[in-house]
């Protein structure tokens, strides 16, 4: 009794022991490998805040503005070039003395420019360049004073004098989507239809592959079984394959960018990954009703027809959601690798630095994804 | 000697599991507590161990107020009261001797416990009540691979590591078929008969004739009847049981 | 039917023109109609968006169904039609709008040759080599007095005449000591490392075979790129002349592209288990946080589970790509990122699944254990633990599975692993390469899977 309760113990301590070296060793093995430098997670936190403020804050929508542009002329020196009238109302921007030599100080006043707005004061160039003087805002009136100094290159040149510009930006009222936003809604459009269509197609695929691939139909005799094996293998080998690495093969082929490319790599994947779920389905299917109608003297396919696709409808059709489900989430990735989509439209923003846009995307991604996974989930749990 | 007085709990959704109950066991009994189902009989059970806080009465065990008991009193006062349930509560996935094991867990040193290390004395002792319980040869396996019978054998091992003064049984044998039913009674018979007071709650009638020296019927948490088992006659089956239990006593007696 | 029937139908009917869906939501099917509502609205939705006005027809025969349908009310039309006609809808534009188009696959066949041929020839192994390699310095441009170009490496004695070389110039090259009748490759190295090669155009390999006695002699121009990178072309430098023979010796050793696979598989692995452990910890107070049976106590907690969970949804979400994406712009590229991004997600998935274990568990043995006596640490030692750990740890390794293969593309965004390799030669189009990686890749993920599920049967 008590010999045999010490073995027991002392193996359990043994095997203990083995799995917590293993697992210790390949612990070590990673982290020499992987490098994980969490100090550095610390260092790049002002980095990290800037990126995910941006992130954060998505670029919905724009306020409708209309961009007016006032201006004077004024020449330098007095005389080399015709002073400006003046408008007497509207927009107007009005400079004292009109006219000056260089490094005297005028006056630059805006009138009727909107209340609190900000306005960009510059010099317009004989030569059509602009130099910058600065921004200012507007008083409660829509007015503002302010002193600028003449410098030397605002000289008049070929009777052609500078110009002092206002530009102001008026916000017209109107709240409209953002070109951000309507750029991400066309890329999700693209997704979900890429996820839909592949869904399809690979659903259309795998139902025959699946009836290849279920050992009680077709494993009988030789070539059945060189049948089911071949298709089981094949199956379980492009399972182990992620999508992307079909997609960026795919992209070569049919062009980089392509939705179609994105497609093709989806349509393969489901077709391995349902044509595996659908096999298995057929194989747990109760063979009493397949007997009860082969004994009726039905043909195979009778037999199918009746006996079998009863049973296995409703688990087809809920795995088919599922992997539609899946594809989605994949289809906003795929355009990482040349697959098109919103997962294009991401990769690009975020390699040109614009994060508010890709924030504008990925909040899309979590909205779709979150809605079809809460859609799908519903149906499926309507079908079981 | 427990004596429970006007022992009253309401649950929180409103309904009312037990409505100013009082009795008393007195040492070496064997009670039973019969009713329907919902009839309040877990609650009692639970109430006496507090598994189930009260919401109003007392319950005295050898004089100490188990309603008001600290925790670390209640605790003490738990690991002499063994319990054994209708679903055996065990753990599934741990082995047999650990399941038994963890009856000492009250008495056990906290920390060491933690750690699953337990003294020598308690794993002869596991060891043994497993053998009176008839299953010894099963100690290093999962529990999961019993069979029910099996399973409340092991309840009543881990019951038996506590050293009890006091076993209460919630339907022991009512997932069991008759034939076991008769081995576990048996069990709890023998050990009553060693000096443990036992306070079973029953679905049958012929268990209780057999097995009971007092019981106490309850009805929509109210005690109905006390008496000596031979007192259940047929106008006290109808108080207890209600009209439409007719057949079904004709099957039990 | 009967008249006084059907007059509330054709009033139902007439709602449902007027907004569909409304008929039948009126008649208590609410659920019927707000589902027509909203296949009406997607459909509409869609077909403005993208301007097709082909498409309408689908739109109003769809509201047509609808009104057919709220006539029939409560069996209604068949469901059948309106779902084939929203989904015609759907592949119709959606066909157009992801550009599909077959005829591409057909008519790119050469570049899907140039493609799929070199992945027949998966470049893993390589015959083993051994190599004859000496040296020789040799200034350019001429300086006055240059060194003497003669060196001995080994066995190998180089001389090259004269001393030194300005561009384009004619240099002789005279060796001994090499290996005899073996084709010898001469190549030019810079100062900074530069190889140039030395055949027709200065794009070819220049070989020569030895004589008999392993000796050689071979003319050779100085190239006309080898002063292309260096920050004065007048200041005289000692560049270098190289001879090297290499002759099978038997045998097959990884070629370098399958060291690189090696090393990208052992980084892919690094990766997958490190995310794995580390998102495991950090899901385990999450999972008991997302509990609903032990957060349901209190306003307080069950705010936190809200929180929790739908932390945890958001997150689950966003695919771990796109968190690499992320945390290789925070981080810099390498596999610490992609660790990150693996970590997070598995943290979010996991802690979901933990949290649906913790709700299951049995409440017996809970009850059982506090029976005896035992305190509250006893009682999650003795029947909580025993319970959940199991669980977690198949699920743990189930998580696993998936973070290996997830970690074979994390790569793709600089984020480590095999993908990085596999994404640079997908790029350049070394598809022997690819085509090795896929092997490796396959030849991994499919022995995990078998292990993962042995592991995991083994303890469910």
């Amino acid at each position: 009794m008590k010999n045999t309760e010490h073995l027991i113990r002392l193996r359990r301590i043994f095997t203990q022991v083995v799995e917590a070296i293993v697992i210790g060793l390949a612990l070590y093995a990673s982290i020499q490998v992987t490098q994980p430098d969490f100090v550095k997670l610390i260092t790049a936190a002002p980095k990290a805040r800037q990126v995910l403020r941006e992130l954060l804050a998505p670029d919905l929508f724009t306020r409708e503005s209309e961009v007016v542009t006032v201006g004077v002329a004024l020449p330098v020196p007095c005389g080399s070039a015709p002073e400006d009238e003046g408008r007497a109302s509207g927009p107007r921007l009005e400079v004292e003395p009109k006219c000056a030599a260089e490094r005297e100080t005028v006056v630059v006043r805006g009138e009727e420019l909107g209340k609190g707005v900000q306005v960009t004061l510059r010099w317009r160039l004989p030569d059509g360049n602009t130099l910058g003087i600065q921004r200012l805002v507007t008083d409660a009136e829509g007015n503002f004073e302010v002193r600028v100094q003449v410098r030397p290159i605002v000289a008049t040149k070929g009777g052609q004098s500078a110009r002092i510009e206002a530009e102001v930006t008026l916000p017209g009222g109107r709240i409209t989507p953002s070109q951000t936003l309507r750029d991400v809604t066309d890329a999700m459009f693209v997704t979900i239809f890429m996820a839909l269509l592949a869904t399809t197609l690979g659903t259309l695929l795998a139902i025959p592959l699946s009836f290849l691939a279920a050992s009680n139909i077709t494993r009988r005799g030789r070539v059945g079984a060189l049948v089911y094996y071949l298709v089981r293998t094949l199956l379980n080998l492009i399972r182990s394959y992620e999508p992307l690495v079909m997609a960026t093969i795919f992209a070569l082929i049919v062009g980089f960018g392509s939705p179609f490319a994105g497609i093709l790599a989806l349509v393969i994947v489901t077709t391995a990954s349902l044509g595996k779920m659908f096999s298995e389905s057929i194989e747990s299917i109760d063979p009493g009703p397949i007997e009860a109608i082969t004994a009726t003297g039905a043909n195979r396919v009778q037999v199918i027809l009746y006996g079998v696709v009863p049973q296995i409808l409703p688990d087809f059709l809920s795995f088919t959601i599922y992997h539609w489900d899946i594809n989605v989430r994949i289809s906003t990735i795929i355009g990482f690798v040349g697959g098109g989509g919103i997962g294009d439209y991401l990769s690009k923003r975020i390699n040109a630095f614009e994060y508010s846009k890709a924030g504008t995307a990925l909040l899309a991604i979590i909205l779709v994804v979150w809605a079809l996974d809460f859609l799908s989930a519903q149906i499926r749990k309507k079908l079981i | 000697m427990l004596r429970v007085e006007h022992l009253t709990k309401i649950y929180p959704n409103g309904t009312v599991a037990l409505r100013d109950v009082s009795f008393e066991v007195p040492d070496g009994e064997f009670l039973v507590v019969i009713g329907l189902s919902g009839s309040g009989k877990s609650t009692l059970l639970r109430c006496i161990n507090r598994l189930i806080e009260p919401t109003s009465g007392k319950i005295y065990w050898n004089d100490i107020d188990i309603t008001s008991a600290s925790p670390s009193e209640i605790r003490r006062i738990r690991r002499q009261i063994g319990m054994i349930f209708q679903q055996f509560n065990l753990v599934k996935r741990s082995s047999v001797l650990t399941n038994v094991l963890s009856g000492r867990l009250g008495y056990a040193n906290p920390w060491l416990s933690l750690l699953g290390v337990w003294p020598v004395e308690d794993r002869q002792k596991a060891l043994r009540a497993l053998e009176r319980v008839g299953i010894a040869d099963k100690a290093y396996q999962r529990a999961d691979t019993l069979s029910g019978g099996q399973q409340q054998r092991v309840g009543i091992a881990r019951a038996l590591m506590q050293d009890p003064r006091l076993l209460l049984a919630d339907e022991p044998v009512a997932s069991l078929d008759p034939v076991l039913a008769h081995s576990i009674l048996q069990y709890l018979e023998q050990l009553n008969k060693e000096g443990v007071t036992v306070i079973c709650s029953l679905h049958f009638l012929d268990l209780v004739h057999r097995y009971a020296t007092r019981v106490i019927g309850l009805k929509d948490g109210v005690k109905v009847f006390e008496g000596l088992p031979d007192e259940i006659d047929r106008t006290r089956f109808k108080e207890i049981y209600g009209e439409e239990a007719q057949e079904v006593r004709a099957a039990s007696l | 039917m009967n008249k006084a029937e059907r007059q509330p139908a054709k009033i139902f009917a007439l709602l449902s023109l007027i907004l569909p869906g409304l008929g039948q939501a009126l008649q208590r099917d609410w659920k019927r109609g707000f589902s027509i509502f909203l296949a009406i609205a997607t459909a509409m939705a869609t077909v403005v968006w993208y301007g097709k006005s082909g498409w309408y027809i689908a739109i109003i025969l769809l509201w047509l169904w609808n009104v057919w349908d709220a006539l029939n009310m409560p069996r209604g039309a068949p469901v059948a039609i309106a779902v084939l006609l929203w989904l015609g809808m759907a592949y119709g534009i959606g066909w157009q709008v992801t550009q599909v188009n077959p005829m591409a696959l057909f008519t790119n066949t050469e570049r899907a040759q140039s493609i799929l041929r070199p992945m027949l020839q998966p470049d893993f192994f390589t015959a083993r080599k051994e190599k004859h390699e000496g040296w020789v310095e040799i200034q350019v441009p001429c300086s006055a007095t240059p060194p003497k170009a003669e060196k001995t490496v080994g066995d190998i004695h180089i001389r090259v005449q004269p001393d030194c070389g300005n561009l384009n110039e004619t240099l002789i090259v005279t060796a001994d000591g090499l290996w005899p009748n073996e084709p010898t490759e001469i190549t030019w190295m810079t100062p900074i490392g530069d190889v140039k090669l030395l055949g027709p155009g200065n794009n070819q390999m220049l070989v020569v075979e030895t004589d008999d006695e392993g000796h050689l002699s071979a003319v050779i121009q100085v190239p006309g790129s080898a002063l292309a990178a260096a920050p004065d072309p007048t200041l005289p430098l000692p560049h270098r002349v190289y001879l090297t023979q290499t002759r099978p010796i038997g045998g097959m050793t990884l070629s370098t592209n399958g060291q690189y696979v090696v090393r990208g598989i052992y980084e892919t692995l690094a990766l997958a288990l490190l995310s794995t452990l580390l998102g495991a910890i950090l899901a385990i107070p999450l999972g008991f946080l997302a509990a609903r049976n032990l957060m349901s106590g209190h306003p307080i907690l069950m705010g936190i589970y809200v929180i929790v969970r739908t932390i945890l949804n958001i997150v689950r979400s966003i695919e771990s790509l796109i968190l690499a994406i992320i945390f290789v712009i925070i981080v810099g590229l390498g596999p610490f990122p992609g660790m990150l991004a693996l970590a997070i997600h598995t943290t979010a998935a996991l802690g979901k699944l933990y949290s649906e274990v913790i709700e299951a568990i049995d409440p017996g043995p809970i009850e059982a254990i506090r029976a005896t006596g035992a305190n509250n640490l006893q009682v999650i030692r003795y029947a909580v633990i025993p319970q959940i750990i199991p669980p977690f740890t198949a699920l743990t390794i189930y998580r696993w599975d998936i973070n290996v293969r997830s970690s074979t593309i994390i790569g793709f965004v600089g984020g480590g692993g095999i993908g990085f390799f596999l994404y640079q030669w997908i790029l350049i189009g070394d598809f022997r390469a690819v085509s090795a990686s896929f092997i490796a890749i396959a030849a991994v993920v499919m022995i995990l899977d078998f292990f993962s599920a042995k592991l995991r049967e083994r303890l469910v």
